[in-house]
């Protein structure tokens, strides 16, 4: 902002003040109204949607569903849209390049965005950013709200050839909550890992996979605890899919 | 002395009066106070200026029952599953002062953003409130860590396994991220200190942090004054800029219509139109 447009506005505000109204109790009773009704919503929400014991942490046993909170389902869902990529993109994009843009862009965005032009349908820049940001934030948090959370208890995945150490694999595949980040032949999550299905082209030998399985590329959990024969189990059953195991 | 010094006067009255005299000659509370509640605001204040404090409200509230649940809660990870429990199921008002506090994280979320937007849409970050914006874009993130490091404290399997990967998200940044894991981890693996350090983050370290960054965001607010909504009855200069520049143009249409007669042109100085 030029230095006159400064002066202009300190001219303007100091005006708009003197002809304002006092703090108390024009500006309290509204600030009193709103917070109060937010309070009130707090406190219904915590009788009608009551807060669940859920199952106790349990570090040997990986049978989970890792969801975070709904505030950050658009990171999450982030991770998904570059899950299909080489294995280095997910990690470079979802959980560095697009987060850390936007931090600094929220952080210095009044030094971008200087003009002395307050009317939103007069700065076109700043509605293009604060629509685009706004959708891709409630698009990606409804995906994440809307999308199946894995493979149901019972169900098993769509394949054939399986071997007897294939069929171990398989069912710890299913036990220790993969689906709920891969996806197989359509059957699981579409996200934040990448698809299974044709695991097996990569042709990858079952100690290369166990090391995998150990220290994998994050954000994937490590799954050191699982006993070693389950782990060569698992690998021989990935390293099939989409060769032997179709 | 005034008129109210005249007649006898209840000492239990008497003793407040002076107390508060003491307290007022050596803070100069009095005049401040009624400066900061009485200061004048612009007129057109409007409902959507509210969020802010409604946000700040929702924080106190937070404080409040998580004070409450610190009073039960156990940071170990073998007794920290059955204090929640405990919490929810036995302890009188348990359930919903966890609930109050489950929600209000939802709530503040929610209203941080709806106020983030309304300074967007106003354009309320501009001269001379940037720095203003700056300290709340501190909350807005240090608002969501709270929701992070809250997460994992109910310490159940979704929990746990959530804020597995998202600690892993952290530590997968290049060059600062494995110090970031190994710190949020207390550690390279989650082990037995995890949860107490998220505890310490989430009950002193980021509240500390939320309370200093609000003290800034008041001392700015006050300082420089709530803004005024940019379509307030009295034209800002921008838009007395345009009426000017409508009327010259159609003034010299006018002109250019009489044709022969020259018509000396206005002169524009700072949105003051000065005919010479």
């Amino acid at each position: 902002m030029k230095k006159a447009d400064k002066v202009a506005y300190d001219k303007d505000y100091a005006a708009s003040k003197k002809n304002g109204k006092p703090f108390f109790p024009y500006a309290i009773y509204k600030d009193t109204i709103i917070a109060g009704l937010a309070i009130l919503a707090v406190i219904v929400l915590a009788i009608t949607v009551r807060a669940e014991v859920g199952e106790p942490v349990n570090p040997a046993t990986t049978d989970f569903i890792p969801r975070p909170e709904w505030y950050f389902y658009f990171a999450f869902e982030l991770l998904k849209i570059f899950a299909n990529q080489n294995a280095l993109t997910p990690v470079i994009m979802a959980t560095f390049m697009v987060p850390n843009i936007l931090i600094i862009l929220l952080v210095i965005w009044p030094f971008i965005d200087r003009g002395p032009e307050r009317r939103i349908w007069k700065r076109p820049f700043a509605l293009g950013t604060a629509v685009l940001v706004t959708t891709g934030l409630c698009y990606l948090t409804f995906i994440g709200a809307t999308t199946p959370e894995g493979v149901a208890k019972g169900e098993t995945l769509p394949l054939t050839g399986l071997d007897a150490a294939a069929t171990t694999g398989e069912a710890l595949y299913l036990a220790n909550g993969c689906s709920s980040c891969h996806m197989i032949k359509g059957v699981g999550a579409p996200g934040p890992g990448p698809e299974l299905t044709n695991e097996g082209a990569k042709g990858w030998d079952n100690a290369k996979m166990v090391q995998w399985l150990k220290a994998p590329l994050a954000p994937m959990p490590s799954f050191a605890s699982l006993p070693p024969e389950d782990l060569d189990n698992l690998a021989t059953f990935l390293n099939g899919l989409g060769t032997k195991y179709k | 002395m005034t008129t109210k010094d005249i007649g006898p006067k209840n000492p239990v009255e008497q003793g407040v009066a002076q107390a508060a005299d003491y307290v007022d000659e050596r803070s100069g509370v009095k005049n401040s106070g009624r400066w900061l509640m009485f200061r004048n605001i612009p007129a057109g204040t409007s409902w959507f200026q509210t969020l802010g404090f409604t946000a700040m409200a929702l924080f106190g509230m937070q404080a409040i029952t998580g004070i409450i649940l610190a009073m039960y809660y156990k940071p170990d990870p073998n007794t920290a599953f059955g204090s929640i429990a405990h919490i929810t199921n036995e302890v009188t008002w348990g359930w919903m002062v966890r609930g109050m506090h489950k929600w209000g994280a939802s709530a503040m979320i929610v209203i941080v953003f709806l106020h983030m937007g309304r300074v967007f849409i106003w354009g309320a970050y501009k001269y001379p409130r940037e720095l203003t914006w700056v300290t709340g874009a501190m909350l807005l993130m240090m608002t969501m860590m709270m929701g992070l490091t809250g997460y994992l404290l109910v310490w159940d399997q979704k929990a746990y396994w959530a804020t597995v990967v998202a600690v892993n998200i952290f530590a997968s940044a290049p060059i600062l991220g494995p110090y970031i894991g190994d710190i949020l981890r207390a550690g390279p693996e989650f082990g037995p200190d995890t949860l107490s350090r998220f505890y310490s983050i989430h009950m002193l370290l980021i509240p500390g942090g939320i309370a200093t960054f609000i003290g800034l965001h008041l001392y700015f607010i006050i300082r420089l004054g709530i803004s005024e909504p940019p379509w307030a009855k009295r034209a800002l200069r921008v838009q007395r800029d345009e009426e000017d520049a409508r009327r010259k143009a159609a003034r010299n249409r006018d002109a250019g219509l009489k044709g022969s007669v020259s018509f000396p042109p206005a002169v524009v100085t700072d949105g003051q139109e000065v005919s010479r």
